[in-house]
């Protein structure tokens, strides 16, 4: 009976937390979605409301064909700094892990804080520059690419040590006596092993570089060099009054880091709570 | 499929970690073809010098010879050897195939040889029907006889392995013993085998080394070991039930250490050497250990035959088999 009740308002909570979650998460992409089909008029009213006259199809033309097809060079540009970077987070976030987890050395203290400090304090943004404008890479896309993977190495290398830490070492030894080189021991037993984490810190690097809309702003000016995220900063000063079209690039942009989110959802999940070497 | 065979031959070996010293002088020879089993108690340093021989861990000083070839700075994929370990260590992410193949792989072997050096130790260790399941989904005994494939594609001269037995359960224990012993046979390499199973090491052994604080106790056979243990610490740490040891002078007897195995004493009433209360009886069919309080001495365990059943709290006289006893040192 009490057992009944129990179940009854578990059933409750649980209809009233999933509707909560959809106003909160599913109400802004609705909206996004309704203003981006407006007409620039209808738009401008910035109402919640069904649009009198649909015109999708239109306004996606417009977004892309704007200022010679700049959102579809801003993909191009997007897509190579995230793709660079993360790869680049990956194996060396997976190196420097290994090395900091398997070999204890005197160093390892100093990298330590190194990392620390990497995960803490705010980057400052006019040095950067400067010392990219010395290195020749400011305004460049390699620049961009090595200051997001500077930006992002600390937290994979700290994800890959604690979790390198549960795969046992007799596996690196039983593939050094197989006659594994140090190499082949990382890239053909390690990495392997490591790609719940991999595949998490794809997903959650890759939508936040795809997603970053200030660091291209400050290291990467320029027209040739923009980024998705600036697309929006263009549209606006642009279409002061075009907000049908600000919200149909808003919604653009949005879908790649969606759809990696739905492609990868389940193994972030088996990702987080896995460990490397089951029973 | 009789394999390439090697001795293996410790001169001074020493092992220090920082200020610690592990391996404190070792000489040794294990001939061609040998079955030898390193035993002592936990952290004596039997893992230590197997990890010396194969290469893993790197000497102090010394010089370890493969084959009448010096290995001391070889890398360890360069020795000849073959390693199984306690955990197995199997590749998670590999199948039973490519776990048994990878070396070869490493080895750029061509696709055929590997197959066919694959299918022939898998038949060998009766895996052929698991070559494409993951580690995972093996059983313990499987992943063992994994582990054991893996060593033998590789045509390893000397075998190395560490407490293999340990994850397995006793009865599976005992057989995995015979089958390793067969392998032995069957393959006739030198294998070296750590345990602290005084059991494992009686039954599989040529030459037994027994190992105390990074120091070799006594190297002989098995029988050798049970019949001239050289130390009341040899004495007592082969043969089971344990040897009976206590002080010279306590036994009446003219050296520092006297021992006596349950199996040398027998239940007498007329003319007994000792008497003891009975405190505790087991009864193993065959045979019934009986353990006893002895004054002056402490316990006494009796190893007695089956038929015999003394009362706990009874009282009871013991006697030594004549010329089964042991004395060790001289009395201080
Ligand atoms: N990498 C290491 N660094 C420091 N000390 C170590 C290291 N490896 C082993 N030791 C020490 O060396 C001693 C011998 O260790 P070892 O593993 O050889 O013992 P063992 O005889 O195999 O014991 P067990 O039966 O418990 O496996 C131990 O005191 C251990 O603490
Ligand atoms: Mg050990």
């Amino acid at each position: 009976m009490s057992l009944r009740r129990n179940m009854a308002r578990q059933r409750n909570i649980g209809i009233v937390a999933l509707i909560f979650a959809s106003v909160i998460f599913i109400l802004p992409f609705v909206y996004i979605f309704l203003m981006a089909v407006k007409t620039k008029q209808e738009a401008a009213l910035f109402l919640f409301s069904w649009p009198q006259q649909w015109q999708f199809w239109q306004n996606l033309v417009d977004v892309v064909k704007t200022r010679n097809y700049m959102l579809l060079l801003a993909y191009f540009n997007s897509t190579v700094i995230t793709v660079g970077a993360v790869a680049m987070l990956v194996i060396f976030g997976a190196m420097v892990g290994y090395v900091l987890q398997r070999r204890p050395s005197g160093w390892n203290r100093v990298i330590y804080g190194c990392i620390l400090i990497g995960l803490m304090v705010p980057p400052a943004v006019v040095p950067t520059i400067w010392v990219l404008q010395g290195l020749g890479l400011f305004k460049s896309i390699y620049g961009m690419i090595l200051i997001q993977v500077a930006y992002g190495l600390a937290f994979s290398v700290l994800l890959y040590r604690s979790f390198i830490s549960t795969i046992p070492r007799d596996l690196d030894e039983a593939a050094i006596i197989d006659g594994a080189t140090p190499w082949q021991v990382f890239f053909r037993v390690i990495l392997p092993l490591l790609k719940p984490v991999t595949v998490t810190l794809i997903v959650v690097q890759s939508i936040a570089i795809f997603n970053d809309f200030t660091n291209p702003l400050y290291y990467l000016p320029g027209k040739e060099n923009v980024t998705v995220q600036l697309t929006l900063f263009n549209f606006q000063s642009q279409f002061q009054s075009q907000f049908n079209l600000l919200f149909m690039n808003i919604l653009l942009v949005t879908i790649p880091p969606l759809l990696v989110f739905i492609f990868f959802n389940r193994q972030i999940v088996a990702g987080m709570t896995a460990g490397a070497v089951k029973g | 499929m009789v394999q390439s065979t090697a001795s293996v031959i410790l001169r001074d070996i020493r092992k220090s970690f920082g200020a610690m010293e592990v391996i404190k002088g070792i000489d040794l020879v294990v001939e061609a073809g040998e079955f030898c089993v390193f035993v002592g108690p936990s952290g004596c340093g039997k893992s230590t010098l197997l990890r010396l021989i194969s290469g893993l861990e790197e000497t102090t000083s010394g010089v370890i010879e493969i084959g009448g070839r010096d290995v001391t700075d070889a890398e360890p994929s360069a020795r000849g050897i073959a390693m199984v370990f306690q955990s197995y260590a199997l590749y998670p992410h590999l199948t039973v195939r490519d776990n048994i193949g990878f070396g070869l792989s490493l080895a750029k072997l061509p696709k055929d040889t590997i197959r066919a050096k694959v299918a022939a130790a898998a038949e060998a260790l009766q895996l052929t029907p698991l070559l494409d399941r993951k580690p995972k989904a093996l059983s313990g005994g499987q992943r063992q006889r994994v582990a054991i494939g893996r060593a033998i594609v590789r045509d390893p001269q000397v075998f190395l392995f560490d407490e293999p037995l340990s994850n397995l359960d006793a009865a599976l224990r005992a057989q995995m013993r015979i089958e390793l012993s067969d392998l032995h046979r069957k393959l006739g390499a030198t294998m070296i085998y750590v345990t602290h199973d005084q059991v494992e090491a009686m039954t599989m052994a040529d030459k037994i080394v027994v190992l105390n604080g990074g120091r070799i106790e006594q190297v002989g056979s098995p029988m050798e070991l049970y019949n001239a243990p050289v130390s009341p610490f040899v004495a007592g740490f082969i043969g089971s039930p344990k040897m009976n040891l206590y002080d010279g002078k306590a036994a009446g007897e003219a050296c520092a250490t006297y021992g006596i195995r349950p199996e040398h004493l027998r239940l007498t009433a007329d003319s007994p050497r000792w008497t003891g209360t009975v405190r505790h009886v087991e009864r193993l069919g065959a045979d019934t250990i009986v353990y006893l309080d002895v004054p002056g001495l402490g316990e006494m365990v009796v190893r007695a035959d089956g038929e015999q059943f003394p009362r706990v709290g009874s009282s009871c006289g013991v006697a030594p088999l004549p010329g089964r006893e042991f004395r060790f040192g001289p009395a201080a």
